[in-house]
């Protein structure tokens, strides 16, 4: 009793030390790392969280500085005529979708055999491992002139060649001047970027898979197929949805590699959302339309991140 | 019996190496494809059909990738590398704290701290680039290095400071709280019991931090333009457009020497990087 007494009157009486001193006690707490942590949190949310904020703002102004400094509020304008008077733009929503589901899935299912195939007992498997992940660190101007030199329209560049010596054209294909030609080498060469990265990620969760599971699964009877479909993918689910997640969003946002080897062409057809931002923003200079077409492309990166989501919590409670 | 069993065995062994073929190839030809190209005269580089052949190659293109009144890689090299080092120093300070700071926060807002991390790894590119251009243009930093090593930021440290949090998770605490026993401060800690044990982990992430700057495109395609700012990949691009299909032998050679410093980097730290990248990847 008498200590609590004394001890409101010594807090109450010390009013300014009882601030410095819990600031310091905080400060010898958790404030130290919470303090280590802010400059990178802070300037993230100013130089990330910020700047898609005021995207979104310019969505719904006419601002296109190089014709006048001033934006004029338009409401919901920008987005209407997206809708309906822009022709380009539903094509473009395709090309999104075949570009973002197609690259994934195709990143995914090549990146989970190869993970496998490198997950087997190797000689030298420390070396296939590093050498794999030379796409990954090759910048994605240089892959643009890889395959645009692999995929060259002549008849001696090096597709067209041997698919004339296997008989399989009889003239050579200008691949990256056909609306559908242009295609096939776009997702190649983002395949060829991406599976590197998707292999280190599976491999991860392969090796986290107890051997005795699948020795028992073969001791059972169970055939390769078999094991791979009831041990190993159900093993490996959680790896794969992370992968899923981060492949998605490095094809969505990572425009760059389309843009170095069809900067979008021909015409439209290999164009998607990030790279009509991209050239509303800087090839027309309207902002205000890059704003809109922007705030677009990263809700649809949400909704199909959202689905995606929902559809493994489904498969989970299905299965549990 | 055995004569099936080992038949079987060798099956397996032709099969298994057979797959590693096949990934390799399909991994590697492209690239040797072009380190193979740029050593053909550029005269022959059209004119013939494709060759796998080491005979009569010839450094001529590179000369012309390195000459100023080619490429220019030497000065294009020399702007990256500066660009793609002073964003790896300083990502490695700032993640190191925050990293740091991550792995040991029990307080209010640790999920937060977590969700602005993982969102931020999710707004990039075209999402920012807009503000970005209006308000660098104002503060008079667009062609600037300093424009592209502050940019370059958003892209490196979210994941930096993610894999530094993890490697900082692995030394255990009771080196700290011996440490804190013996009075030292909780920075002196840092500095002197638990950096020199992360100091494999800095160096990986530093490395990443490098190798994710050198393969940005985008930024450096709307920040920079002028001669002594651009990035080897903005140089390249620019004479790939302007040059078209005249100079294919000198461009690739170009494009060898812009892969080098890359895989240098990624030699040295390879194997701390991938179990930091794996280890990262699986918690979250």
């Amino acid at each position: 009793m008498t200590e609590a007494v004394s001890a409101a009157i010594g807090t109450g009486g010390r009013g300014a030390g009882r601030v410095r001193g819990r600031t310091g006690a905080w400060m010898r707490g958790q404030g130290f790392w919470l303090a280590l942590m802010s400059p990178v949190l802070l300037f993230l949310i100013v130089t990330q969280f910020w700047p898609l904020v005021d995207t979104s703002r310019i969505s719904v102004f006419d601002y296109q500085p190089t014709r006048s400094p001033d934006s004029t509020f338009v409401g919901v304008q920008n987005y209407v005529d997206l809708f309906v008077n822009d022709r380009r733009f539903w094509i473009i929503t395709r090309n999104s979708f075949l570009w973002m589901l197609g690259s994934t899935a195709v990143q995914v299912v090549v990146g989970t055999a190869g993970a496998l195939v490198l997950n087997m007992n190797l000689r030298l498997r420390g070396l296939w491992r590093g050498l794999m992940m030379v796409p990954w660190v090759t910048p994605v101007v240089v892959v643009a002139i890889i395959w645009r030199w692999m995929f060259d329209g002549g008849e001696n560049g090096l597709v067209n060649y041997y698919l004339g010596q296997a008989g399989l054209l009889s003239d050579p294909l200008v691949w990256l001047s056909s609306d559908v030609w242009v295609w096939p080498v776009v997702l190649l060469a983002s395949t060829w970027k991406g599976t590197p990265f998707v292999i280190l990620l599976v491999l991860a969760g392969l090796q986290s898979l107890p051997g005795e599971l699948i020795e028992s699964a073969r001791v059972d009877g169970a055939g390769a197929f078999k094991r791979f479909r009831y041990v190993v993918l159900p093993h490996l689910r959680p790896t794969l949805a992370v992968t899923t997640l981060i492949a998605l969003v490095t094809v969505w946002f990572k425009f760059e590699l389309i843009w170095a080897l069809t900067t979008g062409g021909p015409a439209f057809a290999t164009t998607i959302l990030p790279i009509y931002v991209f050239t509303q923003a800087f090839r027309d200079f309207n902002f205000g339309m890059a704003g809109a077409v922007a705030t677009i492309a990263m809700l649809t990166l949400l909704t199909v991140v959202g689905v995606l989501g929902l559809l493994t919590r489904l498969r989970k409670e299905g299965s549990s | 019996m055995s004569d099936v069993r080992v038949r079987r065995a060798v099956a397996s062994v032709a099969g298994r190496y057979s797959a590693v073929l096949a990934l390799m190839l399909f991994l590697l030809l492209p690239a040797i494809w072009l380190v193979l190209s740029s050593l053909r005269p550029n005269r022959e580089i059209f004119t013939s059909m494709p060759s796998w052949s080491f005979l009569g190659l010839t450094l001529d293109n590179y000369e012309w990738a390195l000459s100023e009144r080619g490429m220019g890689m030497v000065q294009l090299l020399a702007t990256t590398l500066f660009v793609c080092a002073a964003t790896a120093v300083l990502t490695a300070v700032f993640a190191m704290l925050a990293g740091y700071g991550l792995a040991r926060y029990q307080g209010v807002g640790a999920r937060a701290a977590v969700v602005i991390l993982l969102l931020a790894q999710m707004i990039q590119g075209p999402m920012i680039l807009i503000p970005w251009y209006s308000v660098t243009a104002q503060l008079g930093l667009l062609n600037t290095r300093t424009v592209l090593i502050l940019i370059y930021q958003t892209i490196t440290l979210p994941a930096a400071v993610w894999l530094m949090s993890s490697f900082f998770r692995r030394i255990p605490q009771e080196l700290e709280e011996a440490a804190a026993i013996d009075g030292a401060g909780r920075l002196r800690t840092l500095a002197q019991v638990v950096l020199p044990i992360a100091m494999p982990g800095v160096a990986a992430v530093t490395m990443y931090a490098f190798i994710l700057a050198w393969n940005d495109y985008q930024y450096a395609l709307t920040l920079t333009s002028s001669r002594t700012t651009k990035t080897v990949q903005v140089g390249i691009a620019q004479v790939m457009e302007s040059l078209g299909a005249t100079n294919w032998g000198g461009i690739m050679a170009s494009g060898v020497l812009a892969i080098v410093p890359v895989v240098i980097v990624f030699a040295l730290v390879q194997k701390t990087l991938i179990s930091g990248l794996t280890a990262g990847a699986v918690k979250g």
